[in-house]
């Protein structure tokens, strides 16, 4: 054993103790990294979970056509017009007839969702026999008493902390005795768009606007984004102008989407005068945000296609154009598709630039067109964290929820994709 | 006629046009007899005369769009009497605007009745004007596709014109990149300058105050706001700094450990869990830092008696830096993974540890990509917009503690331009000032950060 | 003379697997101190992955598994109680590209001195460092511009780095993976005088596909072919009388 050797001998315990202290905190890295997407998931997963089901209370409803139909005219617009109200009171002050004040009776009263009037009145008309019967219907609670009853720690804070007073919460308590409160699944939160009131907003306004958006943003971008990848990488000759074209481009990709949203501000509305909050300008600013992506996407794939299928049929007779038509575009279309598909995702969960042109607007319609005012589902998610009602922030976990799954499905697609048609050379 | 309607009919014709051209020039070939052919296939004659039906219809609908707010002007004007004219205080041109906006079914109570015949007068000619106009396109776009198709004969060589504008037609939509930047920098300038005429640009550079507030109605004359951006900026590099203190550490970590410690199967596992932490869109990390972080946080800070904001900069900043783990682990993954196997075999047979090598070795070699990356990270989290909506403050204090409440150049974008505003106001202008300041900064910065790694590429390929 | 040779290197039926594939079969090899030692063969014959089994090189490629004894001074090199940082330190190697570090001059060759603690102060590892490069007969070309990137030296100048960089730690064996196939026939004869001199401190094992330069530089050949030794012996009597038909179709360049 020469000195050499020796002196490494001595060394090496204090070598490979190094060793495993940088290998741990290589460890420790990705393990954090990891650790906050679990509770980043979990924590969104426990608030949002309870947005899907909704807090019932079973009430025995008379359909008492002296109040639905004084004159007894049974004309359907005027059982349309009826006070709903009064049936549900009535059937409350049934249960408690102590209530006597009109205080408390209106107290009473808000338990129930004031969109249960609205059903009511459609059971009835699509079933007139109903009029002058008795019929159990599970009606929708209001946020309020939603949300002390997926969170029961609020019961135990004090009166004027919790959503409801001590008299409203012995109410409640009364009819959970009975057995007349339960969950069901919230229907709404699928159906509607947004509301002032937070059991009567829905998730499927904005579920539009983003498709509506989403729809011009690929019409728009993917053609635009191939021709342009097939120009640069199949056509164009290597000169200054096509490399400025391609610093254009890169530069563009990691421009901050706000700026898209400024441009969309300055052009599309204040130029051209485009509607506002229209999912028309939505997706054409989407669309030059995801153009980049798509665009890198389609020169990779169309570079990942060997020469040889280039020279074989250039060896044919054919030309530049017919080369890339028939042979090398076809051939790197998973790629294209892919990479679109990741664009979309993106344009998906952007919000900052739709604020600038006004998506951010409060929207009770479901949009049925590409000029609707619209919102979309990220903003929709911005605007329903900021509203300050407790019952907003289950929805807003439960918005993130649904935007997260069509992201999943987006990106298994392509996944799928991917590995279905991906070719090695 | 509407822009949809005449994109219905466009189609309707050039199917028929292809059909007609195609026909035409089989009938030409026929009568050519068995020796002679026309040069190319009959698709390629229809292609052509399609061409002259759309380049210069979509030529002439773009002219029409942006003529459209000039005739507008003229008509209305031409309509309007002297009367209300002389009686309206502003300029005729906000009159225009006015009779723009009403609206003809419910016009708002107390309009002047000119002004409402006026729009329904407009409403009613512009529709006039409108389909004419449109129906004048589509009739010169078919006399000339027919023009072409007559052109049908031996001599003519339509496949090499058609190629010749196809690949025409890519260099326009490649050219779209460049038109974005353009169209960006003028709408930021354009608007920015106008900011500066009132706000020197000096006071909005060096300024220490922040208060946009303006005077709400015309006649208060009270406060011009001021416009101190150095705040922001301040609050701004606060926040990145400290998304940065958490992103480059683990990033780089998570970057070192998958590329040369974990096995294939943990790579295989840990790279589209990384993937999808990229792919959680920024507002749902917005969402966590407000009503996750941001109250856990204050709580903590409860427990050793701080004071710490519930719209902190800690919780902003730290949610970022999240955010931007995955975007600095991959692209450093991607600028390690780029080391020439040969200089780690070069470390490994010298008798060098694996830590060693990548403290010796690798990450000396990698170091300009590595910075690549971090640059870039720094323009996103720069520009990063809803996670500092939602979690940070939007009261500018001038401050370095990081539990104190600050505001971005982002958050002060959107605060500014959300909800209706005047669009010559000093607030609105504004934003676009911040803007084009952002856009500057991120520019320099990805362009610099670009040339790094493209040169750092090129070193090892 | 015969008698003066010592076993350095012995291996005892060596196996390579690369996942399933067999790459080297059950080689038993001698190699005798302060000699040169070429192995030569048709590429793809598994001469340089037996090189790399010499200081388990291997190791770092993940589905590569070996079999069978490397004994190096009669002790085995791939017992679980040894770290192969020590036995690199021992066997130095040289690889087919030249593989400097993107740092200077002076750090490429101070790196294994610095990683393995060799020198005390910054004197004693600058006269190191030189001594290493006059060593490798690169001190007279590079002794003005030590600061400068490694990587600004020409081709041959870099492999003579290299070859420096090894001999910093001051290794018994020195392993070459076809050391020239990268440069010009002048840096090329450079590089074989220096190995010339350097038999007289150190074992060399060099692969090459240059049945020419074999011919030159070594005092023994062996000659693989698929994956196994098909004759090994004195250089002389290898390329004038193989005993093996396929060596002497080799030699003749009937195959390869």
């Amino acid at each position: 054993m020469n000195k050499n050797t020796r002196i490494i001998a001595e060394s090496l315990k204090k070598r490979n103790r190094s060793e495993s202290t940088f290998r741990l905190m290589g460890l420790l890295g990705i393990i954090s990294a990891i650790s906050f997407l679990v509770i980043i998931l979990t924590s969104i997963i426990n608030e949002g979970k309870k947005a899907f089901v909704s807090t019932q209370i079973k009430l025995d409803i008379f359909f008492d056509s002296k109040i639905l139909d004084p004159s007894n005219s049974g004309k359907i617009t005027e059982i349309e017009n009826a006070n709903y109200q009064t049936l549900i009171k009535a059937s409350l002050l049934n249960f408690f007839p102590d209530v006597k004040t009109r205080n408390d009776q209106r107290d009473l009263l808000s338990m129930i969702s004031s969109s249960e009037q609205e059903n009511l009145m459609r059971t009835l008309t699509n079933d007139i026999s109903l009029m002058n019967t008795k019929k159990e219907f599970w009606l929708k609670s209001s946020s309020k008493y939603d949300v002390i009853n997926k969170n029961p720690e609020m019961i135990d804070f004090a009166e004027e902390d919790r959503l409801i007073s001590n008299q409203q919460l012995f109410w409640f308590n009364e009819l959970k005795k009975d057995n007349r409160v339960n969950f069901g699944f919230n229907k709404i939160f699928f159906t509607a768009a947004d509301s002032t009131e937070p059991e009567q907003a829905g998730i499927w306004g904005s579920v539009m606007g983003s498709f509506f958006t989403l729809f011009v943003t690929l019409l728009l971008s993917f053609p635009i984004a191939v021709a342009a990848g097939v120009f640069l990488e199949e056509l164009a000759p290597k000169n200054r102008f096509t490399h400025f074209i391609e610093v254009n481009i890169n530069n563009l990709a990691a421009v901050p989407s706000i700026i898209f949203g400024l441009l969309g501000l300055a052009i599309f509305l204040n130029v051209m005068h485009l509607p506002r909050s229209a999912p028309l300008v939505g997706g054409m600013v989407l669309a030059l945000m995801t153009l980049p992506t798509i665009i890198i996407a389609t020169r990779a794939s169309l570079k990942a296609v060997p020469p040889s299928i280039r020279e074989a049929a250039i060896g044919m007779g054919a030309t530049k154009m017919q080369t890339v038509t028939h042979h090398v575009l076809p051939l790197s279309m998973p790629g294209i598709s892919t990479g679109t598909i990741i664009g979309m995702s993106q344009a998906l969960g952007e919000s900052a630039p739709l604020l600038m042109i006004g998506m951010v607007a409060f929207i009770v319609d479901v949009p049925e067109s590409f000029l609707d005012s619209s919102t979309v589902l990220p903003v929709q998610i911005y605007l329903w964290k900021s509203t300050a009602a407790r019952g907003f922030v289950e929805l807003t976990a439960a918005g993130v929820l649904v935007l997260l799954t069509f992201l999943i499905l987006m990106n298994s697609f392509a996944i799928i994709i991917r590995k279905k048609f991906e070719k090695k050379w | 006629m509407g822009l949809g309607s005449f994109c219905v009919l466009i189609i309707l014709i050039a199917t028929f046009i292809t059909w007609y051209g195609n026909n035409k020039a089989l009938r030409v070939n026929h009568a050519l007899g068995k020796d002679l052919k026309l040069p190319s296939l009959p698709k390629y004659y229809s292609f052509y005369a399609i061409l002259w039906l759309i380049i210069p219809s979509i030529i002439l609908i773009l002219t029409w769009y942006i003529a459209k707010p000039l005739i507008l002007d003229v008509l209305v004007l031409s309509f309007i009497s002297e009367d209300t004219i002389k009686n309206f205080s502003g300029d005729p041109s906000m009159l225009v605007d006015r009779v723009k906006s009403i609206n003809i079914e419910r016009p708002f109570p107390g309009t002047d009745t000119n002004l409402i015949e006026a729009a329904v007068y407009l409403k009613k000619t512009l529709e006039r004007v409108q389909t004419f106009t449109f129906l004048s396109i589509l009739s010169l776009g078919c006399f000339l596709s027919f023009i072409a198709i007559k052109k049908i004969n031996p001599a003519f060589r339509a496949r090499q014109i058609v190629e010749k504008y196809n690949v025409a037609i890519l260099l326009v939509c490649s050219v779209v990149a460049i038109v974005t930047t353009i169209g960006i920098v003028f709408s930021l300038i354009f608007e920015a300058l106008r900011f500066f005429d009132k706000i020197p640009l000096f006071d909005f550079l060096f300024g220490l105050s922040w208060s946009p507030q303006m005077a709400i109605r015309e006649d208060q004359v009270a406060s011009q706001g001021s416009f101190g951006a150095i705040p922001i900026f301040a609050g701004t590099l606060l926040i990145t700094i400290i998304a940065m203190t958490v992103a480059i550490p683990v990033g780089l970590t998570s970057a070192i450990f998958l590329s040369q410690y974990s096995s294939p199967m943990t790579r295989s596992i840990i790279k589209p869990l990384l993937e999808i932490l990229a792919g959680v869109p920024t507002v749902v990390y917005g969402f966590f830092a407000a009503i996750t972080v941001g109250p856990f946080l204050k709580g903590l800070g409860d427990v050793f008696s701080l004071n710490i904001a519930s719209e902190s900069a800690l919780a902003a900043g730290s949610v970022m830096g999240i955010m931007i783990i995955p975007f600095i682990s991959s692209l450093s993954d991607d600028v390690i993974s780029a080391v020439p196997q040969s200089l780690k075999d070069g470390s490994y047979a010298m008798g060098a540890t694996k830590s060693e090598t990548v403290k010796k070795v690798i990450l000396p070699a990698a170091l300009p990509g590595i910075v690549g990356a971090i640059l870039l990270a720094i323009s996103r989290a720069v520009g990063e917009t809803m996670i500092v909506v939602m979690a940070a403050g939007i009261a500018a204090n001038l401050t370095a503690n990081p539990l104190e409440a600050v505001t971005t150049v982002t958050v002060q974008i959107v605060t500014l331009l959300i909800g209706d505003q005047e669009f010559d106001s000093a607030k609105t202008l504004a934003a676009f000032a911040l803007g084009i300041t952002l856009f500057v900064v991120t520019l320099m910065l990805n362009l610099f950060a670009l040339r790094i790694v493209h040169k750092y590429r090129e070193k090892y390929e | 003379m015969v008698s003066k040779k010592k076993i350095k290197v012995l291996t005892k039926r060596v196996s390579v697997f690369y996942g399933d594939k067999q790459a080297i079969k059950d080689v038993n090899l001698e190699i005798y101190e302060n000699q040169v030692t070429s192995l030569i063969g048709p590429s793809g014959c598994g001469k340089s992955t037996f090189l790399r089994c010499i200081n388990r090189m291997n190791d770092t490629i993940d589905i590569c598994r070996i079999t069978g004894k490397v004994l190096i001074d009669n002790d085995d090199i791939y017992k679980a109680t040894l770290d192969p940082v020590l036995l690199r330190a021992r066997v130095g190697m040289v690889f087919q590209k030249p593989n400097p570090f993107p740092k200077s001059i002076f750090d490429n060759v101070a790196y294994g001195p610095q990683i393995h603690g060799l020198t005390n102060s910054k004197e004693e590892l600058e006269d190191l460092v030189v001594n290493s490069l006059q060593k490798a007969g690169l001190f007279n070309e590079v002794k003005d511009r030590m600061n400068e990137s490694g990587t600004s030296l020409s081709g041959g100048q870099q492999q003579r780095l290299c070859i420096a960089r090894a001999i910093a730690v001051s290794p018994e064996i020195i392993l070459m993976d076809e050391p020239c196939s990268a440069l010009d026939p002048i840096a090329t004869a450079v590089i074989e005088e220096l190995i010339d001199e350097l038999m007289q401190n150190y074992t060399i094992v060099i692969v090459t596909h240059s049945m020419q330069q074999a011919a030159r530089v070594s005092q023994q050949t062996a000659y693989f072919h698929m994956g196994n030794l098909i004759e090994f012996g004195e250089t002389s009597k290898i390329f004038q009388n193989p005993k093996n038909k396929q060596t002497q179709d080799y030699i003749t360049g009937r195959i390869g």
